[in-house]
């Protein structure tokens, strides 16, 4: 990697060693920080409303308080940020998001909101059938209460302009991650699927702003740089893992290149195709009715494996690492399909379950060796 | 007298094993000792101790491969590969017919299915917990007060098995203290403890799809009462190699002769085009 590269690369590396520096600093500057769990959220609305949307996210270690009041199968995602939740780690957050998903994310908008104290939050319901005027209906009527929510805990009025304001820089971010994942996809040995999910991770506690202008300098970078040939195999990460990674450093450490992925903390929450300016609240629901749908939703007429094999045909990749987060029940009904469907079109997969709070164990890297030791033929 | 010689070692969490190879994949000598948590230590043992029971010189040695737990950490080696594909190259070398490998090691166990070319193709291998695993039988060795040498004979002549329906080493134990409690024979126990791994290694490979002929490797292929009880749950012949503990070993060997060989020939297509 060029010395260019790894410069450009330093201010989005300020998340790996402190995830809310950014965070903690707008709040020292007097700004309002809101926190999301969900990519459903919808960020933009928020930002309109004066707040700095940052994603929550748990960190390594045991869970004492969450267990106390979440059930043995609740996933680590959820008991990891609760615990954060009650050891008061989000203290500095003035409100936070919450969006129905999967049943354990529900119920965790309803344990916060007791046990957590002195915290608004707000849960944003996105109709689990992600298709037809009625599901339009519903979430326009969906966001339309939650944006007078936020303007009556932030006291600020949000207006049109502002929030076709906010939906411009959130476009433009997901354009600039989609290039960023283009430029990879052709190109992977570039930049690292570990400095890539540095970048992923950053875009979701960093400004869009800011992380636009470094998205810019990063990808202006990158195609100065002449393609390489790249002979290690590639990798596509596919699951329900929301604090990838360590699992892709050490999928990286094995001799692979994580070259693409399937995660929703990751290249999903960018696809979303541009709607035409209008009312600003008809394009949010519209647009994310048009994501990808989570593994929770439905929408008629989606095959869950078309992301995957078009990502792995227009990318050459070798193989696919599923990272399953345990409990995660939405992802698992998906899977058998999904692995059928990559066997039929002769491409190696491997199911790896996953928690979100501990190192990466000895067992998946011997695992994760093996499988791209049968991809070097 | 062969031109030079390859090893392979395998530093699993209960024993060492080495195997040496001349260039031919004639396989010379090979020597198992326990690890006892000193990874480095029972490494160069083996090592030393085949090199002086064949009287080759280090310097011969072209090529070290390293598997098992300890691979990585083992210095001085060529290369190092996982425990799954060597011993499914080392079950392929013994038995070129083998479709699927069920390894039981010390700490983990392992089914892999074996394309028709000897290449791995799906694999599992159990996580989390230590049941069904070599470890397993130690453990129960211990609290019935046996010799762990002894369970596979004891297994075997027992008419009766009690039920363990404990899969977690742990909860087994004293579910096998309470048996012992309630006036169960020790053989019975023996038994039950046999065919309570042997289901666990039924889960296992069935979830990558049992495909006959089978050859069972790793420690535990020693213990007649696992393999029968998994011949009898699995309803298929276990094939077990005259050494299954050194199979992996020996897989890293044959590994280790395939790159010199491949090595050769890419440097004599370079000569010939210059």
């Amino acid at each position: 990697m060029s010395s260019n590269i790894k410069s450009v690369l330093e201010p989005f590396e300020k998340v790996k060693d402190d995830l809310y520096f950014f965070a903690r600093q707008a709040k020292q500057n007097g700004e309002k920080v809101a926190g999301f769990l969900c990519t459903y959220s919808p960020q933009e609305l928020f930002h309109a409303g004066g707040y700095f949307p940052v994603r929550v996210i748990g960190k390594e270690g045991g869970t004492p308080l969450a267990d106390q009041w979440l059930q043995q199968y609740a996933c680590s995602f959820a008991k990891g940020v609760l615990n954060l939740g009650l050891t008061g780690d989000f203290s500095f957050l003035d409100l936070v998001v919450f969006s129905h998903t999967c049943d354990t994310m529900q119920n965790l908008a309803e344990v916060w909101r007791r046990r957590v104290e002195g915290m608004p939050i707000i849960v944003v319901s996105t109709p689990n059938l992600n298709g037809g005027d009625i599901a339009l209906t519903y979430l326009k009527r969906e966001l339309t209460r939650v944006k007078e929510e936020v303007e009556k805990i932030s006291g600020n009025t949000i207006t049109d302009a502002n929030l076709l304001e906010s939906i411009r820089i959130y476009d433009m971010h997901r354009n600039n991650m989609r290039k960023l994942y283009e430029i990879r996809r052709n190109n992977p040995s570039l930049l690292s699927g570990t400095d890539m999910f540095t970048v992923v991770l950053s875009s979701m506690l960093m400004k869009k702003e800011e992380h636009n202008k470094l998205l810019e300098v990063l990808i202006t970078e990158l195609q100065k740089v002449p393609s390489q040939k790249e002979d290690k195999p590639r990798i596509l990460v596919g699951g329900s893992v929301c604090q990838a990674q360590g699992f892709i450093q050490s999928i990286e450490m094995s001799g692979a290149i994580v070259s693409d992925d399937d995660l929703c903390m990751g290249s999903r929450s960018y696809v979303i195709p541009p709607i035409p300016q209008g009312d600003p609240i008809e394009m949010l629901a519209q647009m994310y009715l048009s994501r990808i749908p989570c593994p929770a939703f439905y929408k008629p007429g989606y095959d869950p494996a078309g992301p995957y094999i078009e990502k792995i045909k227009s990318g050459n990749v070798n193989g696919v690492i599923f990272l399953q987060t345990k409990f995660c029940d939405p992802y698992g009904f998906n899977y058998p399909y999904l692995r059928k469907r990559l066997e039929q079109e002769g491409i190696p997969s491997l199911l790896l379950e996953v928690e979100q709070n501990q190192p990466v164990p000895e067992a998946f890297r011997t695992r994760v060796e093996a499988f791209v030791e049968t991809l070097i033929k | 007298m062969s031109a030079y010689y390859v090893m392979g070692l395998d530093i699993g969490s209960a024993t060492a094993k080495a195997v040496l190879l001349d260039e031919s994949g004639y396989s010379l000598a090979f020597a198992v000792r326990p690890t006892r948590g000193r990874l480095v230590q029972s490494a160069e043992e083996v090592k030393q101790e085949i090199l002086a029971h064949t009287g080759v010189s280090e310097e011969a040695v072209k090529a070290i491969i390293t598997t098992g737990y300890g691979r990585d950490i083992v210095q001085n080696k060529t290369k190092s590969l996982t425990e799954i594909t060597c011993h499914a190259r080392g079950a392929y070398a013994t038995m070129p017919n083998i479709r699927f490998v069920i390894d039981i090691g010390g700490q983990d166990s392992k089914a892999i299915l074996l394309e028709p070319d000897g290449q791995v193709g799906r694999f599992e291998m159990n996580d989390k917990c230590a049941a069904g695993t070599g470890r397993f039988l130690e453990v129960m060795a211990r609290t019935l007060g046996i010799h762990l040498d002894e369970m596979g004979d004891m297994a075997i002549h027992s008419e009766k098995y009690s039920k363990i329906s404990s899969t977690c080493t742990v909860f087994a134990e004293s579910e096998v203290i309470s048996l012992l409690a309630q006036g169960e024979e020790i053989p019975a126990v023996v038994s039950g403890l046999c065919r309570a791994i042997a289901e666990r290694v039924y889960g296992l490979a069935s979830r990558v799809g049992i495909t006959p002929p089978i050859m069972m490797t790793g420690g535990v292929a020693k213990n007649k009462g696992v393999v029968n009880w998994l011949s009898r749950i699995l309803n298929q012949e276990m094939i077990i190699p005259p050494e299954p503990q050194i199979i992996g070993a020996l897989g890293a060997g044959i590994m280790g002769l395939e790159m010199i060989k491949k090595s050769n020939e890419k440097m004599n297509i370079i000569t010939q085009n210059t």
